[in-house]
């Protein structure tokens, strides 16, 4: 974390310390608290799971529920396509957004209203309306039950998300930075990935943590999609938990708890990255 | 289906030019089934491959979270699997929507052999639709221990409405419900509990001909005041509009429900979960003078219109309705008398759901019964709400009639 | 002009790679819209029938108050949650770690463990409430006809409120200290900051993330759907669920698309007149 305390310059002023504590403290109850019931679950025993009134903490925890999760089921080698499918959409949104947000933010040109609109499309059409339809694009291409199946129609979730959230943070870089690199000769590919992108990384990492995220956890278009167990994803496995009436809540919760954490961290150890370049610039030249 | 017929056929083709290894090629048959049925369909899948190496059988495990969507995204998009494992109550709606074929050659040698109200489900326009395999209907769940704690000899069960009261309320009190109602979760945990009181009453949501909405008439509002009195009067849970079947026998393991309505499926769960439980189980209690009555639930193979092997799938059919295929594959009970002899079926708590599977009966048959027990669910969940339950009624009657004319 | 098809030329492989997806879904759901389930010309039958519903309008006001109660929340509670998260203070990486979890928890798994909490009788929050004598006895958070859409706002806002403040966090980031440097010449406090530099800087962010928020709730069906499935009584019941249910449960497949149809037509120009004249406002500059 000390690393990050660069960007702040000394004399800045602040939110009393106080404030400060208690409202982190208020904020971090407010987002663990059903993750820590999550996770005190996933270690109770099928006894101690459901009882009126609730108890707190499990008598004798137990690590049974994780070695379901890790050695008995699909999980682990749903945790392996997720990750590919999710670096692959969320890559493949973040460069087709790149452009496209450099577009918007930058030029002016008839009907950008519209286009900007056009990209929000697929998320205005409901899930229900569209997952028939989409199945036979997919069989048309030939993608389903593939990785690029599922990476591309991720897209209809993830391009709206990162050519929005780009197209804003490019606006809040003055332009005259970039005017003045084009007037030393640079060219308009150039200014994008020598000054703007290097500016707003902050807001590329946010966008990338967000979109890898979302596609993570997206759960019916993968179940109507990837119905092979080499290509199915972790939401799946989290529903292979339950039978027709009963479901292993202990497993779930292990699971779920599988599928958060690695995410905070890989967010935790990406803190360097969330330092605005032009605030850091700024300070130090 | 004219234009999705059209268009599948051009998906067809493309596809057929791009791929082939996710759907069956010659003489493979996939067949989807449940995660809950996976040991069981690999052990019959293996057997069958032993006796028939010229067709393969390649399994899919489905999951129950979206599972009707899941079918209904495949049936309809022209890109499904040749054997379907679906609830009984599906099959009306695919087979109106012409998303699957008959199968009557498949059940045609065992058709006597089979549970009559099982054959009527699956059944539309004289055909029969879905081959039944596993069947059964609800009874009542109850701990013996509470009994006794109140008094009570856990022996001598209520067998009617009014000692189906007085049970509930002599053993409602310290923290206990007597007799657990559902009022929430997805439509059908109510539409099984609560429909057979107003068939035992001698009434029904919708008239025999499918005319008329009839949830309004007295024998129905009698039926459903006495099931929704249940809560009204306190002898159900304060949570009763959260709970599905589900929270109901989590409820009764939590030891603060002493009875309530499910399958046999539910007491191997309370046995691991709650050991202390002394499990008891009754027939459903019915009107002084009537009979018990109970829907029949359970799951069937379907075919699709556009599997690709249907003659293999077929052959496949006609292997897993062996009796003793049939009942070594089902979770509950089998939908073939016959299979109903094997030793499996001998164990004693299992003795008081055979007898209530007589009185099974399948539900409706209309294009809209679903949205038509979801207005009936709406009413029931009004009068929970404190709606008078023939004002309740009298506007699911609307809404149901109206459903009736489109 | 030169500049017109360069900006063109930016933004095209994102729209050709979403039309090649779109394009059949939308035409599909058009077609289904004005068809029966034969496939023959019915005119505006499905429309009317679903018009006609019962539940429809209930549902549209429904998903008014679920967007609107969710978004002034998220937004509000996420520009805060980002000013805090700018501050410098011991432990700040974790803290900003720990925000994302809301999110991260899958959405059906957040959904069930909240309806699991709220329980009448298994929820730990009656307990947690009726122990220490704060309540007589414990609230039916789920059955009450007053407490069951605002809390399910509560949960959407807790899932999402995190996206609010790590993306605006994340435009606060980019703000020139010269900025703050030069109110501070003038004498500003932090309240001062806030209000003339931090939020005027964020704005494009907010309003982008605002309408983000907006498509997501009126697209959103995990949490209702996982804990009440629209009920009691259609208390919960949102258009987006609404349509779910038709096509899903009931097999009407050409009425859902009759009321995506409709859905989808309110909507884009909400979002239109939205991006009109408040999205492509100011930083056009050259």
């Amino acid at each position: 974390m000390s690393s990050l305390t660069t960007t702040d310059t000394p004399t800045r002023t602040g939110l009393g310390m106080p404030f400060i504590i208690v409202g982190a403290i208020v904020l971090v109850l407010v987002c663990l608290f059903p993750f820590a019931w999550m996770a005190l679950s996933s270690v109770k025993t099928l006894g101690e799971l459901y009882t009126v009134p609730p108890i707190w903490w499990p008598a004798s925890p137990t690590w049974e529920n994780y070695r379901t999760v890790l050695f008995e089921s699909n999980i682990p080698r749903y945790f392996l396509n997720s990750v590919i499918i999710s670096v692959g959409s969320t890559g493949l949104a973040l460069i087709l957004a790149i452009f496209a947000s450099y577009g918007f933010a930058r030029f002016n040109f008839r009907g950008k209203s519209w286009l900007q609109s056009f990209v929000l499309i697929g998320q205005l059409l409901p899930t229900a309306a569209i997952i028939v339809p989409l199945f036979i694009t997919l069989r048309v291409l030939g993608l389903v039950n593939t990785f690029w199946g599922l990476i591309l129609v991720y897209m209809i979730i993830t391009l709206p998300l990162s050519v929005w959230m780009l197209t804003s943070y490019f606006k809040a870089i003055p332009v005259e930075l970039e005017e003045a690199a084009i007037i030393d000769g640079a060219s308009r590919l150039g200014v994008l990935f020598r000054i703007t992108l290097p500016l707003s990384l902050p807001g590329i990492v946010a966008v990338l943590v967000y979109a890898f995220v979302t596609t993570w956890n997206e759960f019916i278009f993968a179940l109507c999609f990837a119905t092979d167990s080499s290509v199915k994803t972790l939401p799946i496995g989290l529903a292979e938990f339950s039978t027709e009436f009963n479901t292993d809540w202990g497993a779930v919760m292990a699971a779920s708890v599988v599928m958060t954490v690695p995410i905070a961290i890989l967010f935790f150890s990406m803190q360097k990255l969330f330092v605005g370049g032009l605030t850091a610039g700024a300070t130090k030249g | 289906m004219k234009i999705l017929r059209t268009t599948s056929v051009l998906a067809a083709l493309a596809a057929s030019l791009s791929f082939g290894t996710t759907f069956a090629s010659a003489g493979e048959v996939v067949w989807w089934t449940p995660n809950f049925n996976e040991a069981r369909a690999r052990e019959l899948v293996a057997q069958f491959q032993e006796a028939n190496p010229d067709i393969t059988v390649r399994l899919e495990i489905t999951v129950t979270d979206g599972l009707p969507q899941r079918i209904l995204t495949a049936l309809q998009s022209g890109a499904a699997p040749d054997i379907i494992d679906v609830q009984h109550g599906w099959v009306n709606g695919y087979a109106q929507n012409n998303l699957v074929i008959p199968l009557d050659d498949v059940v045609e040698e065992g058709r006597d052999d089979y549970v009559p109200a099982a054959l009527d489900y699956v059944s539309w326009n004289d055909q029969v639709w879905g081959v039944p395999y596993r069947i059964e209907t609800h009874a009542i769940i109850y701990n013996r221990g509470h009994f006794e704690d109140a008094g009570l000899d856990p022996d001598a069960v209520p067998e009617t409405w009014d000692e189906l009261v007085e049970t509930a309320t002599a053993l409602t009190g310290n923290g206990r419900s007597g007799f657990a109602i559902t009022g929430g979760g997805e439509v059908g945990n109510t539409i099984f509990r609560s429909l057979p009181f107003i068939w035992m009453n001698g009434g029904s949501i919708v008239s025999d001909d499918l005319t008329r909405a009839t949830v309004n008439e007295p024998e129905a509002v009698e039926a459903v005041k006495f099931y929704t009195d249940f809560f009204t009067n306190g002898l159900s849970p304060a949570s009763t509009l959260e709970n599905d079947g589900t929270a109901n026998r989590r409820l009764f393991i939590a030891e603060t429900v002493s009875m309530y309505q499910s399958g046999q499926f539910d007491v191997p769960s309370i046995a691991a979960e709650n050991a202390n439980i002394d499990i008891g189980v009754m027939t459903i209690p019915h009107p002084e003078g009537a009979e018990t009555a109970a829907i029949l639930g359970g799951w069937s193979f379907v075919v699709p219109r556009d599997a690709r092997n249907p003659d293999e799938a077929k052959v496949f059919l006609e292997f897993l309705q062996q009796p003793e295929n049939m009942g070594m594959f089902t979770d509950t009970f089998p939908a073939r008398t016959s299979a109903m002899d094997l030793p499996r079926f001998d164990d004693p708590i299992l003795q008081v759901f055979k007898e209530m599977l007589p009185y099974g009966r399948p539900v409706p048959i209309h294009p809209n019964w679903v949205q038509i027990t979801q207005a009936y669910f709406d009413g029931i969940q009004r009068i929970l709400l404190g709606e008078d339950v023939q004002a309740a009624m009298d506007d699911a009657a609307d809404e149901i009639q109206a459903l009736l004319d489109s | 002009m030169v500049r017109q098809s360069t900006g063109l030329l930016f933004v095209l492989p994102a729209l050709v790679v979403l039309a090649m997806l779109i394009a059949y879904p939308v035409f599909y759901t058009g077609l289904l819209s004005v068809t029966d389930q034969q496939g023959a010309f019915v005119g505006t039958n499905n429309f009317a029938a679903v018009l006609g519903a019962r539940a429809t309008p209930q549902a549209f006001w429904n998903t008014l108050w679920w967007v609107g109660g969710s978004i002034v929340f998220q937004v509000i509670l996420g520009v805060a949650t980002a000013v805090l998260l700018n501050q410098n203070f011991p432990g700040r990486g974790i803290v900003r770690s720990v925000t994302l979890i809301p999110w991260v928890i899958p959405g059906i798994v957040a959904a069930t463990t909240w309806a699991w909490m709220f329980h009448t009788e298994f929820g730990i929050i009656n307990y947690m409430m009726t122990a220490p004598g704060l309540i007589e006895a414990p609230i039916g958070w789920l059955s009450n006809r007053d407490t069951v859409l605002p809390v399910m706002i509560a949960i959407n806002v807790w899932k999402l409120f995190p996206f609010v403040a790590i993306m605006v966090l994340a435009g606060l980031q980019s703000i020139p200290n010269d900025l703050y440097e030069a109110a501070r010449v003038d004498g500003a406090n932090f309240w001062h900051e806030v209000w003339h530099i931090m939020l005027p800087q964020v704005r494009p962010v907010i309003v982008a993330v605002t309408l983000l928020l907006v498509i997501w709730g009126l697209n959103s069906i995990t949490i209702i759907y996982a804990i009440t499935r629209g009920g009691p009584a259609n208390l919960t019941l949102i258009t987006p669920i609404q349509i779910f249910r038709l096509a899903f449960e009931s097999f009407q497949f050409n009425q859902a698309a009759a009321l995506s149809v409709i859905f989808f037509a309110v909507t884009i120009v909400v979002v239109f007149i939205y991006i009109r004249y408040l999205a492509s406002s100011p930083a056009e500059a050259k």
